[in-house]
């Protein structure tokens, strides 16, 4: 069974123009603000679309999935849509003459914290927090910020930057121009790609767990502590390595690249393992502050 | 596979829980491998003929033993334009586009990729040429389309696309130089080839955006 409803303004011109009289004037581009609710089961799926503005999601204990909506204009209408366990939430565009600023709608959105999240986002910005189910979220230059999250988390940006503090579970994303920042992750499996951007990994190294990281230029930075353990290849192929891990030789890399400058060797017992590779940028793996 | 173990090898097997549990999975694979190459029966030849064919259509083998015969055969250009354009004309959806340069993107890869040691340099680089010229055409064209197809849309979006893509050609560019230099470095390869597939990427969400209005 599905319900659609199409959000109406809750700008309550009449009311506002009795109590103030100087909100009637209040125009059209004014901001306004939309509240839904939808009663939701275990595990529900959101799925959020919004090209321009931003996106905040929150986890709370509640089985509802709150959606709080404030559209620069009426140009563009917010719908949502629930399907089952699933509520899928868009913005859509009512005006062909409308600029992309009357288009810029900005979401609160609370949701129980084992629910799934599509989010798309083209600019603006994404936020999430405190969310433990899986995640896709796509943006082109909107940065997406983490944290205290968990689950599969998938994340594609173009230029948008991200940033994961103390996210858990398994993570994949990639870039093009992005920076990321992935600090005090507790993740078991991490491959983050960007092109241009700078990758900052400053988190656990959990036994039997992966790390990938790779750019083409900018710099890769890991840290790491003396408790740490694990197995590192680290290669620029023209660009330099810097290494302050007193390393081991390892006993499972056996071929020596021919291009490029790498390092191979274990820290400790070798029990987590990273890669990281560079085409022209420099890594470098240093200790932890 | 157990014949091909050094001594130092089996030693290192037998103390190491990584090696060990690596190599019983690889005996794994061997043992069902074998049991499907006993089950199974070779397909028929007509149906090695016929891949043969469609991969020399498409410019992505070549036959020397039939190169002359192949003269007269539509160039290795018209053919693969020739089937983009069918696709594109049947069903035009990004994401398709998508799919599709992908798709060429790593069987152009896959079919030039060098064999062990007996890699006769001037021929792969010769192949590889040939393989990326064509990917290079077919991206061109692409190009072409999505940036026509952005026109209207989000200036803040179409300046990032634009400003990307400009990026990821610049890798290109520096990854297929790279490949010149060093024809053998797998690595350069796996870069260039992670760039080709960023393009497609990028252009199939300018193509998206631009068919969505947004």
């Amino acid at each position: 069974m599905s319900t659609l409803a199409t959000l109406r303004s809750q700008c309550h011109w009449k009311a506002a123009g009795l109590l103030v009289p100087g909100l009637l004037l209040c125009s059209a581009a004014s901001a306004d603000r939309i509240e839904r609710h939808f009663k939701v089961e275990a595990h529900p799926v959101v799925t959020i679309h919004n090209p321009n503005g931003t996106v905040t999601v929150r986890a709370w204990t509640k089985s509802d999935v709150m959606v709080i909506a404030r559209r620069a204009t009426t140009e563009v209408e917010v719908d949502a849509e629930q399907t089952g366990n699933r509520v899928d939430v868009q913005t859509r565009q009512v005006a062909d003459t409308a600029s992309p600023d009357d288009l810029r709608t900005d979401f609160e959105i609370s949701v129980p914290e084992d629910a799934e999240l599509q989010i798309h986002n083209d600019s603006g910005g994404v936020n999430v927090s405190n969310v433990l189910g899986d995640m896709n979220v796509e943006t082109i230059a909107a940065g997406v910020d983490l944290e205290d999250t968990a689950g599969y988390l998938t994340v594609k940006t173009v230029g948008g930057a991200f940033q994961c503090l103390r996210c858990a579970g398994r993570l994949e994303v990639t870039s093009i121009s992005g920076n990321f920042k992935l600090v005090d992750l507790r993740s078991y499996y991490v491959r983050a790609q960007t092109s241009e951007g700078n990758i900052l990994f400053n988190g656990s190294f959990l036994p039997n767990a992966t790390y990938v990281l790779k750019n083409y230029s900018g710099a890769i930075e890991v840290r790491f502590s003396p408790g740490d353990s694990f197995d590192l290849s680290a290669t620029s192929l023209k660009g330099k390595v810097h290494n302050e891990a007193n390393l081991t030789p390892s006993s499972h890399h056996h071929f020596i690249p021919r291009f490029g400058n790498a390092l191979f060797g274990s820290y400790n017992s070798g029990r987590a393992r990273v890669e990281l590779n560079s085409f022209d940028g420099t890594i470098n793996i240093l200790k932890r502050n | 596979m157990e014949g091909d173990r050094t001594p130092d090898a089996r030693a290192h097997v037998r103390e190491c829980p990584h090696c060990r549990s690596l190599v019983e999975d690889m005996d794994a694979v061997r043992l069902v491998a074998h049991a499907w190459s006993v089950e199974e029966a070779d397909p028929p030849a007509r149906v090695w003929l016929s891949l043969r064919a469609q991969l020399e259509r498409e410019g992505l083998i070549r036959d020397e033993v039939s190169e002359e015969a192949h003269a007269s055969a539509p160039s290795r250009t018209e053919a693969p334009r020739g089937w983009l354009a069918g696709i594109f004309a049947a069903v035009p959806r990004p994401a398709l586009a998508g799919a599709y340069l992908l798709a060429l993107i790593a069987g152009s890869f896959a079919l030039t990729r060098p064999s062990a040691k007996q890699v006769n340099e001037s021929r792969w680089i010769s192949g590889t040429q040939d393989s990326t010229g064509t990917l290079s055409a077919q991206l061109q064209t692409a190009e072409r389309d999505s940036v026509s197809a952005m026109a209207g849309s989000d200036p803040v979006v179409t300046a990032s696309l634009h400003d990307n893509l400009a990026i990821v050609d610049n890798y290109i560019a520096l990854c297929e130089k790279s490949v010149r230099e060093d024809p053998e470095s797998e690595i350069a390869r796996d870069y260039l080839y992670d760039a080709y597939e960023q393009k497609a990427d990028l252009l199939a969400q300018m193509t998206e955006r631009g068919v969505n209005g947004r």
